[in-house]
């Protein structure tokens, strides 16, 4: 990849305390370590798998902390309450005894259900939340794949969730799950456009949909206040662009004020009404996986990655994910639903307008500087 | 495999690789808890347990019901507008790479885009207009319509 080698050494000649971008990708480095390289082609796809299996269980591991503790811990602190506490410190271990106690939950299949969807929405929506996070780079050389589409592809396997969602409602077979799938897609439709749009503005910037080079262009400074040399980070470069990508993210992830697919005192649970024990687990499983893709997204193309002083890399992209996981958790308890129709109309008559906005104004700007 | 690629194709096919192991890997986590919960989980059939689920209600009608066209409307709107995303991606790859070349003048780097833009901003425009962005309608509006 020789763009990326010279935009590490851009980075390096105009300013050396910057962390460098690894160009070595993680299959190569467990293939070095574990001495799997040495085995011709066989071993490289077993290093390489290795390498898949990691960051597929970090992320798996986050979500467990997220989903079953951190959630309610979160939630319970905004409405003075303790919650979880009895088992081990601080309640951690709720994490292990929700996970034996939600897959050994019946599974009841409604008798009307669409049986091969039924059965195949919750792989879609957890496995394609998974497949984003190819391409994320998370600081430490861990990064399974730099593709020169990157940016592109993480959109476009994102959105891979609305098939399972509408999967799920239409299969289901009932009026709730069916009413909750198009509304999950009605507004992963509608926020997908200002989220591209407004991705494309950080293109722009950076002239690469390669998130390694998305990254190391990110790491050139900005401006340099009483000797501290402040990152172009472009959530600095371009505020606007940043909230607007923030709003969108959150429609996209379906969470509140957006979380109208849903909306328990309006539809039950939409989609995910008739899902029980494993299914459910998959399904809530994607969703957190989502918010975390997402979060991911947002450390990647505005925060500057995985860049940050004297912690490693990898530890700044976790806290940048988590930031991102507490913002949804603190609108979840602190800002009112929309309704489904001003939902729409915020999406295609104001995020959309203000992308294009920004996008266009972004073009002009960088236009005349260049 | 390695033979009939240049080196550069090698890391390229690699990224892909990598890829599709970790859609594999997205495919085993699912399949393995489905194994675990299978030899965990009780099956204990009971009479309408497997009722369509209405609140503790006996369901009633048929769940392939009519709704509303409005969502048809979005998703056309948003065929149009996503692949118009797409054809814009390989321009804000370019440009600021070909301005700063000085290839081409600010004008023709920027007047294309903006009239593509332009054109899909009047369908958004007309949507608008029609009403297939706005689901509810205020009483005043509902009168206007009648007459």
């Amino acid at each position: 990849m020789p763009g990326q080698i010279a935009g590490a050494t851009a980075g390096t000649a105009a300013f050396p305390a910057v962390p460098l971008q690894e160009t070595v990708l993680l299959p190569e480095r467990i293939g070095e370590l574990t001495g799997l390289d040495g085995f011709g082609l066989g071993g490289e796809l077993l290093a390489t798998f290795l390498a898949a299996f990691l960051i597929g269980n970090l992320m798996l591991a986050m979500t467990g902390v997220a989903g079953p503790w951190a959630k309610r811990k979160i939630t319970a602190a905004f409405t003075d309450r303790i919650a979880v506490n009895r088992l081990g410190p601080a309640g951690l271990f709720i994490i292990i005894a929700d996970a034996v106690r939600l897959l050994s939950k019946e599974l009841v299949v409604p008798e009307n259900a669409d049986r091969p969807a039924y059965d195949l929405a919750p792989i879609v929506v957890a496995s394609s939340a998974l497949l984003g996070f190819a391409v994320i780079p998370m600081g430490n050389g861990i990064h399974l794949a730099d593709p020169e589409v990157g940016l592109a592809y993480v959109f476009a396997v994102s959105g891979i969730a609305s098939l399972g969602l509408v999967m799920a409602g239409y299969a289901s077979a009932n009026k709730y799950s069916l009413l909750g799938g198009l509304r999950a897609v009605a507004q992963n439709v509608a926020y997908e456009i200002p989220l591209v749009v407004t991705g494309m503005s950080v293109v722009i910037f950076a002239g690469t949909l390669q998130m390694g080079e998305i990254v190391s262009a990110q790491a050139e400074p900005f401006v340099t206040i009483a000797g501290i040399s402040i990152p172009s980070w472009y959530a600095l470069v371009n505020p606007f662009a940043f909230v607007l990508f923030l709003v969108a993210n959150f429609a996209e992830v379906g969470r509140n004020p957006f979380d109208t697919p849903e909306a328990p005192t309006e539809i039950v649970a939409g989609y995910q009404t008739e899902y029980s024990s494993v299914y459910f687990v998959l399904i809530y499983l994607g969703e957190f996986l989502h918010i975390f893709l997402g979060g991911a997204i947002i450390a990647t193309i505005f925060l500057g990655g995985p860049a940050g002083p004297v912690l490693p890399g990898i530890v700044w992209f976790i806290i940048k994910i988590w930031a991102v996981f507490f913002a949804t958790q603190w609108l979840r308890s602190a800002v009112p639903r929309v309704r489904i129709d001003q939902l729409i109309e915020i999406g295609w008559k104001g995020l959309l307008v203000l992308a294009f906005a920004n996008l266009i104004l972004t073009a002009v700007i960088v236009g005349l500087i260049a | 495999m390695c033979v009939r690629f240049e080196a550069s194709d090698v890391t390229e096919m690699n990224d892909w690789i990598a890829i599709g192991a970790l859609a594999l890997v997205g495919v085993l986590i699912p399949f393995g808890m489905m194994a675990v919960s299978y030899l965990l989980r009780p099956t204990v059939p009971e009479t309408s347990k497997r009722a369509t689920y209405e609140s503790g209600e006996i369901p009633t009608g048929g769940t392939r019901i009519r709704f509303n066209i409005q969502y048809y409307m979005v998703a056309l709107l948003f065929v149009v507008f996503d692949i118009e995303t797409v054809l814009l991606f390989p321009w804000a790859v370019a440009y600021q790479d070909a301005l700063a070349a000085d290839e081409i003048s600010l004008v023709s780097a920027l007047g294309p885009m903006l009239l593509f833009v332009a054109i899909l901003l009047v369908g958004l425009a007309w949507a608008w207009r029609t009403g297939a962005v706005q689901w509810a309608q205020t009483s005043r509006q509902l009168e206007t319509d009648r007459s």
